[in-house]
């Protein structure tokens, strides 16, 4: 009797035992900053939606796709998040596979404007499968160096590692879609810093991508992209060809002031001065309607976004975790950067989105697996203790 | 870091790699901060502007054109509503363009090249509209708006456009209005000119641009990207309505040249003649008719190519007002220039007599008599009266080329009268420094004799004319034929009243002009001129007959023949002993070729129809065509 009663006990005790010790792992600050951001871009698609001028409740608009993807995001976020992470160890070459598959499939059936095959279109939705792939590329790699964290001094391993982002990186830039494709350097440099590789190595490593920068040029990049890469130098004697998307950008950014116009007043974006408003440019959107104020607070969210990545990071105790975490911030923080500079003229233009703003299914839903995954790693690393 | 877990080793963490991370995160983010702070804070102000400029833009609001009057306050032209239809090729997707065209062509029922013309002569950018019809109907107008769907870049206006009460009678001097050319903008676009205006062309309507038009106001307009506007936020400025104008033209008088000339022409079989009467009192000018003309209703509504490459290569060129804008020989009326010349020179006085005879022989040419007989001695009544070319030929001979070319000046010959119509020439004053330049040679005698009768190098316009005699008429005051009278301002207000204005005094003494009227008076009563002197009214003048272009098979010069008449003021009792005439009529029968002198013919009709005489005098048997240089 005894026996039988106490089972479901024990049962029951571990459970709550369970849940509390997860409950307390999970970093929700980590998920309240992603939660955030992820408002500021459903704001950035209502405002949008508003200003194209059609109704706002409205299955195709911006706005309701966004609250549909966001859904859809938050669903991924807590699968992942459930998700024992360790199986992602296990399945680190399949999910290698999968991650080539993916790119693969997009390059044979996607489309994209022009000759381009960035997205594959899925009855009403499209998906840009290469934000997954960034992920999986972040797992593939965390996987490789925290096998091989004791060898982090050889040159072998990190060329190794260079190695694996090759393929996939090849078949982005065939797409072609450079922004992406930069990403996954930025990546692989990131995760390779806080592996805590040589040095020496990685400077080496460095001086050789400077110094491939000329043939690059010469040879791999394509003209449209040298010229988005350099407008961004001088973009006002063009205004009217590649530097104006530039222009109107920093223009838009530029009128919003301290407080911004105020949201759906945005007159860059409501005269449709704005190319791709919804998308790579939302920021100048937000500059411009929520100013000065409303640029900062998505700063500081995204600095503290990145610190609980970091604090992620130092607290777990498997390479993999801390490696996996590294790289998620180094995909953020190279975004933000990347993203928020082009906007504002600081940096070339190459198409990369903003994380969580930018209006898009794919990096959205990308980036609450990427975080999902995270939590996955919080909530396990005490598990040790029972 | 040596603690174990689970039998692994910890993982190496290196702090100072997460300390260079998180310092590469806080100085990413400081950069992006610093930057938008720059952006905008630091330079807010000047983004908003510009955000401001390219948002919104000025757009002018055309001002009503000013209105045209006769003398008599009768309205010549007003501004009526029509629909026109333009395109902006920003908005015409070029692959659609052909299909676009094709179907907008047969809405309106023109031909796709017109449309086509239009869009590639597009004076402005691509973003401005091109006008691609006028004066389109409501219904054809309904149908465009209707299909705009199918029609990508097509707009239907409101615009005004100009509607000339008498159509061929004032052409010539009324011009007309049309689409401003590239060449035009290209001047004008800093006066605030806009690609699709619709400025005057031609007569008064050119001259007077700035007044009629008025200053176009300006509202500021919400444009989105494409420069398409979105809404009229408010008006900047009100337009200014142009300023009308009075003209110094008699409608009836008007009609009454008209009437005349056309009368001769139908009569003769001529297609070529002016009409012009004057006050040589103000140098007013009341009629100018100058035919062949056109309609220029047909150009205010758009004129079709295949119409206007008709007035284009007809030989008689209609859209020239022949009055001002060509030049012709003089012929016997440039004797007044001769005679006022050898009387002011004292090469003769008004008793001088002097032998007219068949011919006069300079080396080897013989210098004709008109009449190949001459009138034995005569003084300057019987050789003005009789027109004798011996008589002025000595004349000539004794002045010489450059002072014969002094007293044409005195007469205002050889440069623009300075009328307030575009395009008038200047005419030829021949004398040795213009030939010199000319033609590398000195003037012959002979070509001297040939200037003193109004042949040779002489060129005149029928204006200039007119004009030397208005200023025998007036006593010797040499006018600038004017023919707006006064510009009234929108409100009502005469900005620019009327004022004679003198070119100069000819440098003779009264005497001299009142010989020389006597000699014109004596034209008409020595019957010269056939029953010109039956006429109730005193009339002195001139006629002249002069030769032009290539003899025909029997060495026959085609010829045209010019009168100038005035009257008194008191046209029944007047005297020509004063200087007080207020009326001098002038007609040119181009390439006339008839028994009588043609023009006579026609002042004659205009004096009848102008001073109301009721006997008709005039003469049709001299009207019959003839090559024989008969009259002069």
């Amino acid at each position: 009797m005894g026996v039988i009663r106490a089972e479901p006990a024990r049962v029951t005790d571990w459970a709550a035992k369970s849940v509390g010790a997860a409950w307390r792992a999970f970093d929700l600050q980590l998920a309240t900053y992603a939660g955030l951001l992820a408002a500021i871009g459903l704001v950035m698609a209502y405002t949008n939606s508003a200003e194209n001028g059609a109704a706002v409740i409205d299955a195709s608009t911006t706005f309701i796709r966004g609250l549909m993807w966001a859904g859809v995001a938050g669903v991924a976020f807590i699968i992942a998040t459930a998700f024992d992470y360790k199986w992602l160890k296990t399945l680190s070459w399949p999910t290698y596979a999968l991650q080539l598959g993916l790119l693969a499939f997009t390059l044979a059936f996607g489309d994209g404007i022009g000759n381009s095959a960035r997205w594959v279109t899925l009855g009403p939705f499209t998906f840009q499968f290469s934000e997954l792939a960034k992920i999986l590329m972040i797992v593939v790699l965390a996987d490789y160096l925290a096998r091989n964290h004791h060898k982090l001094d050889s040159l072998g391993t990190i060329l190794s590692a260079c190695v694996l982002v090759v393929p996939p990186l090849i078949l982005v830039m065939i797409q072609p879609d450079l922004g992406t494709s930069l990403v996954f350097a930025a990546i692989l440099a990131g995760m390779l810093w806080m592996s805590g590789a040589s040095l020496k190595w990685l400077a080496a490593l460095a001086a050789t991508v400077v110094a491939m920068v000329p043939i690059a040029w010469n040879y791999l990049l394509l003209d449209y992209q040298k010229e988005r890469l350099t407008s961004f130098l001088n973009p006002t004697p063009d205004i009217t060809g590649s530097g104006y998307q530039l222009y109107q950008s920093q223009i838009a950014v530029g009128s919003g002031g301290w407080f911004g116009s105020g949201l759906t007043n945005g007159t860059q974006a409501q005269g449709d001065f704005l190319p791709v408003q919804t998308t790579d440019f939302v920021f100048s959107v937000l500059a411009e309607e929520l100013g000065f104020i409303g640029g900062l607070v998505m700063f500081v969210l995204f600095a503290l976004l990145l610190w609980r990545v970091l604090v992620a990071a130092w607290r777990c105790r498997d390479p993999f975790g801390t490696l996996f975490a590294s790289g998620l911030a180094s995909m953020i923080l190279f975004q933000l950067v990347v993203n928020v500079g082009m906007v504002m003229g600081i940096m070339p233009i190459t198409g990369i989105p903003l994380p969580f703003v930018t209006h898009g299914g794919a990096s959205l839903v990308s980036l609450a697996i990427g975080l999902g995954i995270l939590q996955s790693i919080n909530i396990r690393q005490t598990r040790a203790e029972w | 870091m040596n603690t174990y877990l689970g039998g692994h080793p910890a993982p190496e963490r290196r702090f100072s790699r997460y300390v260079v991370f998180a310092l590469a995160v806080v100085l990413a983010v400081g950069t992006l901060t610093a930057r938008l702070f720059y952006l905008q804070i630091t330079n807010g102000t000047e983004y908003a502007a510009i955000s401001n400029r390219q948002r919104t833009v000025l757009e002018a609001i055309p001002a009503p054109r000013g209105q045209i009057y006769d003398r008599h306050g009768r309205m010549l032209v007003k501004n009526v509503p029509t629909f026109a239809i333009k395109v902006r090729p920003a908005d015409l997707p070029a692959e659609m363009r052909d299909e676009v065209v094709a179907r907008l062509a047969a809405l309106l029922a023109i031909d796709p090249a017109e449309i086509n013309a239009a869009i590639d002569g597009n004076p402005g950018s691509a973003f401005d509209l091109v006008r691609v019809a006028q004066d389109v109907d409501r219904t054809k107008a309904q149908l465009i708006s209707e299909a705009s769907f199918d029609l990508p870049g097509v707009e239907v206006a409101v615009e005004a456009r100009r509607q000339y009460s008498d159509g061929p009678l004032m052409s010539q001097l009324l011009g007309y209005t049309g689409p401003i050319s590239a060449e035009e903008l290209a001047d004008l676009r800093d006066d605030g000119f806009q690609p699709d205006d619709l400025i005057g062309k031609a007569g008064l309507e050119k001259q007077y641009e700035t007044e009629l038009r008025g200053t176009y106001g300006s509202e500021r307009v919400a444009r989105d990207r494409t420069g398409r506007k979105t809404q009229v936020l408010q008006t900047e400025e009100q337009a200014i309505p142009g300023a009308s104008l009075r003209l110094t033209v008699d409608t009836r008088a008007q009609k009454n040249a008209q009437k005349a000339l056309k009368w001769a022409m139908d009569k003769i079989g001529m297609t070529r003649g002016v009409v012009i009467a004057m006050n040589p009192q103000t140098g007013e000018i009341l009629a100018m008719v100058s035919l062949p003309t056109y309609d220029n209703n047909k150009f205010a509504r758009g004129i079709s190519t295949r119409d206007f490459n008709k007035l284009l290569n007809n030989k008689d060129k209609p859209l020239l007002n022949h009055a001002i804008q060509a030049h012709y020989a003089p012929g016997s009326t440039y004797k007044l220039v001769t005679g006022t010349g050898a009387l002011a020179d004292r090469k003769i006085t008004e008793s001088t007599r002097i032998t007219t005879k068949a011919y006069l022989t300079l080396g080897d040419t013989k210098f004709y008599e008109w009449n190949h007989r001459g009138w034995g001695p005569c003084d300057i009544y019987c050789g003005f009266g009789h027109s004798s070319d011996t008589f002025f030929y000595q004349l000539a001979g004794k002045l010489g080329i450059d002072r014969l070319a002094y007293w044409a000046r005195q007469y205002g010959f050889g440069e623009p009268t300075g009328v307030d119509l575009p395009g008038e020439v200047a005419g030829i004053v021949p004398d040795n420094a213009w030939k010199q330049e000319a033609l590398g040679a000195r003037v012959f005698p002979g070509e001297t004799y040939q200037a003193g009768i109004g042949q040779g190098y002489d060129a005149v316009t029928p204006l200039q004319l007119i004009n030397a005699f208005g200023a025998l008429a007036n006593g010797g005051r040499l006018y600038q034929p004017q023919i707006v009278r006064e510009i009234v301002g929108p409100d009502g207000k005469v900005v620019r009243g009327f004022k004679p204005k003198l070119l100069h005094k000819l440098k003779v003494k009264p005497s001299v002009l009142q010989t020389m009227r006597n000699a014109a008076r004596n034209t008409v009563l020595l019957r010269h001129t056939y029953n010109l002197v039956d006429l109730p009214i005193k009339i002195a003048g001139k006629s002249g007959t002069a030769e032009f272009g290539r003899p025909d098979s029997k060495g026959r010069l085609p010829y045209s023949s010019f009168f100038i008449g005035f009257t008194p003021k008191d046209p029944r009792n007047g005297s020509f002993d004063k200087h007080d005439s207020e009326l001098i009529v002038m007609a040119f029968a181009h390439d006339s070729r008839t028994k009588g002198n043609a023009a006579t013919e026609i002042v004659k009709y205009f004096f009848q129809l102008h001073y109301g005489i009721k006997a008709d005098y005039r003469m049709p048997e001299l009207l019959e065509r003839t090559n024989f240089y008969s009259n002069d």
